[in-house]
């Protein structure tokens, strides 16, 4: 599943396409709150688009712009976003998650702290989500066995 | 003009019944694959009907978009697992 492919068509289409694909992610994160979408929706979408590419290009050019190391720290990365503002909220005096209190930094009205609070949660969401969705079909496309585990054994022995 | 968008989708819905038919029993796999491939496309023109019934398109193109969207990459990732089993 993830050996490169020789048919030129695929591999220009994917070309031309990942990039929509992306902004169009980005779209539905962004207006989670006032239309269909979220962070998770936009998330899976967003790890579509490496998928595709994983697809497309193969093993070896996919490594270079995403790898394994790189999806775990893109998970917890946007894990710490979520929790880190809801432990802001929780530090200065309100509930979990309750962004109202984050005026008080972002020195806006209360409306609009919990609109853009609702935002960062979900861009956080967005990564976390895009970062398992393509560590999920990695493991499985791959069997869990890297090419470069097998050199590191061959190294070792 | 929403009884024609209505009628409009009942007769793309017995299309999708004939190319559900092909997906089922169809011979081979590359008739099945071709089968669900146009499913997807019919089912993204009904969700944009179904838009026009309900005044809310705009609401509605962004879910056609994602489906069209993950129909391609569905697509190719049948191809890619059968060209893999050397079934093709």
């Amino acid at each position: 599943m993830t050996r490169i492919t020789d048919d030129v068509i695929i591999r220009t289409v994917a070309r031309i396409l990942i990039p929509f694909i992306q902004l169009y992610a980005l779209y539905v994160i962004m207006h989670g709150h006032h239309s269909p979408g979220g962070g998770f929706q936009g998330g899976v979408i967003l790890g579509a688009s490496f998928i595709l590419y994983l697809l497309t290009h193969g093993l070896e050019e996919t490594k270079i712009r995403m790898s394994e190391i790189k999806a775990g720290l893109f998970s917890s990365f946007g894990l710490l976003i979520y929790s880190g503002i809801g432990l802001l909220c929780l530090i200065l005096g309100s509930n979990y998650l309750d962004y109202g209190k984050l005026s008080t930094i972002l020195k806006v009205m209360p409306a609009q702290a919990r609109s853009l609070g609702i935002l960062g949660v979900e861009i956080g969401v967005g990564i976390a989500v895009m970062a398992v969705m393509f560590s999920i079909f990695f493991d499985i496309s791959t069997g869990g066995e890297l090419p470069e585990d097998e050199q590191n054994k061959r190294g070792a022995r | 003009m929403s009884n024609f968008f209505l009628y409009l989708g009942i007769g793309l819905f017995t299309l999708v019944l004939f190319c559900l038919y092909r997906g089922t029993f169809g011979p081979g796999v590359l008739n099945r694959i071709a089968g669900i491939c146009a499913i997807g496309t019919k089912t993204l023109v009904i969700l944009l009907l179904m838009g026009f019934i309900y005044n809310r398109v705009e609401m509605f193109v962004d879910i056609s978009m994602v489906y069209a969207l993950l129909n391609f990459i569905g697509t190719i990732t049948a191809a890619k697992y059968l060209e893999m089993r050397g079934e093709v």
